[in-house]
């Protein structure tokens, strides 16, 4: 230390340059530069060898990468092979196989005397032509020169020319040609000798080739079958082809591995390191030296969908697909990279920039249950593109209504000017051309009416299909216990932990106010009283009725069925029995009708003054007072279950029994108090309540949050982190990301630390989402990106599967997947998981599964029975087709739109076209319908013990549909499948299989033998589906000898 | 003190270059200043020394037996050179190794960077542009620093200090060119690369660019503070606080001029076009920094208010 202060001082004390010793001899001409020269060149040639080792190595990692993937994949591709040759060994001992290989033997056998003979006339053919070959295309080259000579040349020239043609054509040529024996036979030809003989022999060269395929056809035919039944039978590779893979290794290229499709502007090269993406053989990470680099991708379906050679890799991953020098760059992560990769957890985002316009897709779950969780909440305050279309259809149609009954009413001030103009004319003539004038607007009025009613129909679809995220608050009053409602709004996860309703910042005057508002704009009404009912049947209907599809019963962990609609454990807390009877009798039900026109409700004065009875419903939807629709139902999804209101007695007061002996709610008088109104009402437009509640004088209320459509790619600036700024910086999640993730746990965190008034706070409630439903919310964010590529790129199919894609949005809205199963993928249905159905006796009371529905039924049928389940106008307490079934197909109150939506739907999933008509069936002859009657009936298989007749008494025992619903539910081609195949159609079914069996190419009754079909050499099957299809009541009284 | 916002700037690559010069230029300076005190030092022993003076040949070292009289260009400077060239080229090598240029993602019409700062070279123009006007900072001075740099050798009438390092026989122009480089420029250049943060305000090294910050600050125009508000009284009046400028500060540089008997000297070797000329520049030079001090410490915007413009 002190050595070093010392030298330190010494060099400060260095003497000025000219108070320095002269040295002897000249410094500049006598100092030598060589070893400050020397060395610095030495950094020269270093600093190049540095150069050189970033061009080949520094900046180019894959190389070594491409190097490791080699030797790895080598290791496992040894490794599998032996083991891929035992798999091939004993598939080749199956008996199957043998039979196979004989075939092919046999076949081979067969053929060979006449093969052996070919190959040697072939041999000595192709001899011969070698033996002419050469000479004759040399002289033919030499020939075809001296003709364009020739051609070309001056007259003068021509006939030296022509003369030495002559000479080329006459030769003579010596040709050695080989015969049969081995012997050689030399010979003179002429040109066009040598021509000829050349011809021939091609000639048949061709005809003996030609022989030879179509001698080899049948067995090649039967290798072929041979390998197929190899193919179908091995798992993986097979010990050849892992053997063609070991040595393509040997010839591996170590280079830049690009995807290059011009059409998206696509340049991936992202396989240069991850080699093994696309290999054949799964490739773990164990097995690959313990690293991800060179796994196989974990989904290889969805490569198959998706071509990597066309899609590339950045279109769904994102990343920097064109970087190559290291993972950070090619992977995207860094400042200036604005698409960088998904992290893990959020990889599914990268489905939804080309599948937008799809409500589900088997492979994202995560991205799936973002929607879901968006569709359920975030939909009220924050517009995207695809959710919510409804409130704007529906307000350009009530537009685009007023603006046609103007027209329609100056119209109409013009024909009566019109007129008495006319009237008041100086000539006829004048008068009769104004006349005419005023009929042809009297004309143009009907147009205006046509078009008027066809808007107005699409109007009140849409009124029917439009729905709210939250209830309709105007019926707080009827619905409600007054004390309850500012503790929930206090905090409504408090009381219901599973609540969508969110979580707002709320002062306690603020509660106050807003509690006060709400209750003071409620409707008034006085509800029928309802007597009470029997609580322990109401708890059986609840159970088996199909409520527990949507809805949850029980508290936190003991929580048990869907998680679509609210949990009921504390409703009896909160709820009015009578208002709870009707909600449940029919959930669709309003006290009062809104008009959208004189924006409010409209009561019975309203009606009375216009001498019109109080009535209201989708059959009397006009206002009162003035030529346009009603809401007159409320905007919910919850469907009807067409209960009886004895039912719906004994439900709700199975409910009301749920709530907690101890709950108590402080008196809140204040809710009356009308000095609260006003702060109230400007509170619940601060926060938004209207976004998703019903509130009067808020109906036309637009969406308060920002719109997410294009939220994944909002530049990083325009995201508000606050004071958080440089934490996030520092901390590492200055990304879209991180302010997600943050915002949605908690949404007034980037207000931290400023001073706000109180209302001029983020407003966003906090909805206490889980992590994993952060991460579902957030890879549906992160998805929601302005794409770079060009439309055709996205998936916006224009057939059928455009049906099945608008349907799911649907079958999503109504909450169908928690009682049905669509397609084979799809995950159980929420009943189907419910404690209740694990019981053998009571699977056979689930929902049936929807799988190939749209084979099975007639679509116009679909549609009827869609619109009313019941599938009876007056008897509607019951199961239109499966009445033995305890849980309840509700009426969804589904709009004509809906209805043809889900019917194509339905037929698009099944690959069925629309329209469908029905084929014409060859009526059955008093011959075969005796048959048919005998096989209907046969003890062997009693079709009707099983299947419902829709007699009460012996139906219930009935586990299978009605009969006299086929010939209009039904498509006969399918129910032919059916009867012959029911396993196949669908494994696990009751129907039992193996009722025919085949004979030739019909089918024929398997279980028994019956004596008078022995002479009926018609397909049995069909048969009985003919029968089927003409069956009525009064055959049914006739089979049964009941009336 | 936020030392990662802080090295983050200066380890910008785009920041190299003012890094390095924060120690390059003054080391050179000093080195140079070395060389020249040394030489002031020998000039003053040989002019008490004649005897010295006529046997001495160099102008660094008084001459000595076996010495060279003459060194010649070949060897004795281009091997230097070329040594230099080697050193230069290996600093090259390695930084172009090490540092990739500061590529940025695509632009965005929608959205401008904040701070938006021109290249290292030109921050010193972009600083301007905040004490004057953009026809003033971006057309006139600049034009006024090149055609200032090429008149040196015109106005120049002292004879002495060609060739060699001196400071004593050269002290007006040595003084004059570092206080237009260090002061109006290299300044200049590391305010807006170290100081100017978002917004263009000023951040003190190591105050975090915070893009939410809101300061006061309310500039007004000279006019103003003496209550003077209608044209063309504003106009009259700055026109007579630039004119008293130009006649002020043009006496303290006249006073600078006949300073002491060997700056008369070369004052009375100047025509009166040389004379008006530097004058001219000089003062448009001095009222940068004027301009500055108005802006920053006295919160003045304009000195003369014209409606056609401002200075």
């Amino acid at each position: 230390m002190s050595n070093l202060v010392q030298r330190l001082l010494s060099w400060w004390r260095t003497p000025k340059l000219d108070e320095r010793p002269v040295p002897k001899e000249d410094p500049i001409a006598k100092s030598s530069l060589a070893t400050v020269t020397a060395i610095f060149s030495l950094l020269l040639i270093l600093s190049l060898v540095w150069a050189l080792y970033e061009e080949v190595w520094g900046l180019r990692p894959w190389i070594s990468y491409q190097r490791e993937f080699v030797e790895s994949y080598r290791e496992v591709l040894i490794d599998l092979k032996p083991r891929r040759g035992e798999e091939v060994q004993a598939i080749q001992a199956l008996p199957g196989y043998q039979e196979l290989r004989q075939a092919v033997e046999e076949a081979e056998r067969e053929i060979a005397p006449e093969l052996a003979e070919i190959e040697t006339e072939e041999g000595l053919v192709r001899r011969q032509l070698a033996a002419i070959s050469k000479t004759f295309t040399t002289e033919r080259s030499r020939l075809q020169a001296a003709i364009y000579l020739l051609e070309t040349a001056s007259d003068a020239q021509k006939e030296g020319l022509e003369k030495e043609l002559e000479t080329l054509r006459e030769g003579p040529y010596l040709l050695e040609i080989p015969d049969g024996d081995g012997n050689t036979e030399t010979d003179e030809y002429t040109y066009e000798q040598m021509e000829e003989e050349f011809n021939s022999l091609k000639a048949r060269q061709g005809e003996l080739q030609g022989n030879k395929v179509e001698l080899l056809r049948e067995p090649t035919r039967r290798r072929r079958e041979m390998d197929a039944y190899m193919n179908a039978r091995l798992t993986s590779l097979t010990e050849t082809q892992v053997d063609g893979l070991i040595s393509g290794l040997d010839n591996f290229r170590i280079e830049i591995k690009q995807i290059h499709n011009p059409e998206l502007g696509l340049v991936d090269r992202c396989e240069s390191c991850h080699v093994g993406t696309q290999e054949p053989v799964l490739l773990t990470a164990e097995a690959m030296g313990g690293g991800s680099l060179f796994i196989s991708h974990p989904n290889p379906r969805l490569l198959q969908i998706h071509d990597p050679e066309s899609f590339g890799c950045t279109p769904c991953h994102n990343g920097n697909g064109v970087a190559t020098v290291g993972t950070i760059e090619a992977h995207g992560r860094y400042k200036h990279w604005l698409w960088p990769l998904y992290p893990t957890e959020n990889s599914e985002a990268g489905c939804l920039q080309c599948h937008e316009a799809d409500r589900y897709l088997e492979v994202s779950p995560t991205l799936d249950a973002g929607k879901q969780i968006y569709y359920e909440g975030c939909m009220g305050c924050h517009a995207r593109e695809g959710f919510d279309p409804e409130p704007q259809q529906l307000r350009e149609t009530q537009r685009a209504l007023i603006d046609l009954l103007t027209s329609k009413n100056e119209t109409q001030l013009q024909i009566e000017r019109t007129i008495g103009t006319a009237d008041r004319a100086q000539t006829n003539q004048e008068a009769e051309r104004l006349y005419a004038e005023a009929d042809a607007l009297t004309m143009s009025i009907a147009g205006i009416d046509t078009e008027f009613a066809h808007l107005q129909a699409r109007e009140a679809g849409l009124m029917m299909a439009f729905k709210r995220v939250g209830p309709n608050l105007k019926e707080v009053r009827v619905k409600l216990k007054k004390e309850w409602i500012p503790e929930w709004i206090q905090n409504p996860h408090d009381f219901r932990p599973t609540t969508k309703m969110p979580r707002f910042r709320l002062e306690e005057d603020q509660v106050r106010a807003i509690s006060a508002f709400i209750w003071q704009s409620g409707i008034e009404a006085e509800l029928p009283r309802q007597p009470s009912g029997d609580p322990v049947q109401g708890k059986t209907l609840f159970e088996t009725r199909g409520c527990m599809a949507c809805h949850s019963m029980g508290e936190g962990e003991e929580a048990t069925g869907g998680t679509f609609a609210a949990n009921l454990s504390r409703v009896g807390e909160k709820a009015n029995y009578d208002y709870l009877v009707r909600w449940i009798h029919n959930p669709k039900e309003r006290t009062l009708p809104y008009c959208p026109i004189h924006e409010r409700e409209i009561t019975p004065e309203d009606y009375a003054s216009q001498g019109l009875p109080f009535e209201f419903d989708l059959e009397h939807n006009q206002c009162p007072l003035g030529d346009h629709l009603l809401q007159v139902q409320q905007p919910t999804v919850m469907p009807r279950l067409r209960l009886d209101q004895e039912e719906a007695r004994d439900i709700a007061s199975y409910l009301m029994t749920q709530a907690h002996e101890d709950a108590e709610y402080a008196p809140a008088p204040y809710l009356d108090d009308p000095d609260l109104r006003e702060e109230g009402r400007s509170l619940v437009q601060n926060f938004g309540c209207a976004s998703c509640h019903e509130i009067s004088g808020f109906e036309n209320e637009g969406k308060l949050g920002t719109d997410l459509t294009k939220e994944g790619s909002k530049p990083i600036e325009r995201l508000d982190f606050g004071l958080l700024t440089s934490q996030a910086k520092h901390d590492d999640w200055y990304n879209l990301k991180g302010f997600f993730e943050r915002k949605l746990a908690n949404p007034e965190i980037f207000d931290e630390g400023k001073l706000k008034e109180p209302l001029e706070r983020l407003k966003m409630p906090n909805f206490d989402l889980s992590p994993e439903e952060i991460t579902q919310l957030t890879t549906f964010l992160l998805g929601s990106v302005d794409s770079k590529f060009p439309e055709t790129a996205f998936f916006q199919p224009s057939d059928q599967r455009k049906e099945i894609q608008k349907g799911w949005w649907l079958v999503r809205k109504y909450n169908c997947v928690g009682c049905h199963q669509f397609t084979p993928g799809q995950e159980a249905t929420v009943l189907e998981e419910l404690p209740l159905y694990q019981d053998p006796d009571w699977r056979e009371q689930l929902p049936p599964s929807l799988v190939g529905e749209g084979a099975r039924v007639d679509p116009n049928w679909l549609a009827r029975f869609l619109k009313n389940p019941a599938l009876e106008e007056n008897n509607l307490n019951r199961n239109g087709v499966r009445s033995y079934l305890q849980a309840r197909m509700p009426t969804f109150d589904l709009s004509d739109e809906e209805i043809q939506q889900l019917v194509r739907f339905f037929a698009a999933l099944s690959k069925q076209s629309i329209p469908y008509t029905a084929p014409v069936l060859q009526p059955l002859s008093s011959r075969e319908l005796t048959l048919a009657r005998e096989l209907f009936t046969h003890t062997a298989a009693p079709c009707l013990r099983c299947h419902a007749t829709g007699d009460p008494v012996t139906d219930r025992d009935a586990t299978a549909p009605n009969f006299l619903l086929i010939p209009e539910r039904l498509k006969p081609d399918w129910t032919e499948r059916w009867i012959v195949h029911p396993e196949i159609i669908r494994p696990g079914t009751n129907m039992p299989s193996g009722l025919f069996r085949q004979e030739g190419q019909r089918w024929v009754f398997a279980l028994a033998d019956v004596p008078s079909l022995r002479n009926y050499d018609q397909d049995h099957a069909k048969l009985m589906v003919r029968y089927m299809f003409q069956y009525s009541a009064a055959e049914q009284r006739r089979l049964t000898g009941r009336r | 003190m936020d030392w990662g916002q802080l090295w983050e700037i200066v380890s910008a690559p785009d920041n190299v270059p003012i890094v390095a010069m924060l120690f390059l230029v003054p080391f050179f300076t000093w080195y140079g200043f070395r060389q020249a005190l040394a030489n002031d030092r020998l000039i003053e022993r040989l002019s008490k020394d004649p005897e010295l003076a006529k046997t001495h040949h160099r102008k660094v070292e008084p001459y000595r037996e076996g010495w060279s009289q003459k060194l010649y260009v070949w060897p004795h400077l281009l091997r230097v050179e070329f040594l230099a060239a080697i050193i230069v080229t290996v600093i090259l090598m390695i930084w172009s190794i090490t540092l990739n240029a500061p590529l940025e993602e695509p632009a965005n019409p929608n959205l401008t960077m904040n701070p938006a700062k021109a290249p290292w070279y030109f921050l010193g123009l972009q600083e301007m542009l905040v004490y004057f006007d953009p026809w003033i900072a971006g057309v006139v001075m600049p034009t006024f620093i090149l055609l200032g740099l090429i008149i040196i050798p015109y106005v120049d009438t002292n004879p002495l200090g060609n060739g060699y390092y001196t400071f004593r026989q050269r002290k007006f122009a040595i003084l004059t060119f570092l206080f237009g480089f260090f002061v109006l420029w290299l300044s200049m250049v590391f305010i807006g690369t170290f100081i100017r943060g978002p917004g263009w305000m000023w951040f003190w090294p190591g105050q975090t660019w915070d893009h939410h910050r809101l300061v006061f600050e309310v500039n007004r125009d000279l006019n103003e503070i003496f209550g003077i508000v209608n044209q063309p009284w504003v106009g009259l009046f700055g026109a007579a606080a630039v004119g008293l400028y130009f006649v002020v500060f043009g006496w303290l540089t006249h006073k600078l001029f006949v300073w002491n008997d060997f700056n008369r000297k070369i004052f009375q070797q100047m025509t009166l076009v040389q004379y008006l000329t530097l004058q001219t520049f000089l003062l448009v030079m001095w009222a940068l920094p004027v301009k500055i001090i108005l802006r920053l410490v006295f919160r003045i915007k304009y000195v003369m208010v014209t409606p056609w413009f401002n200075i």
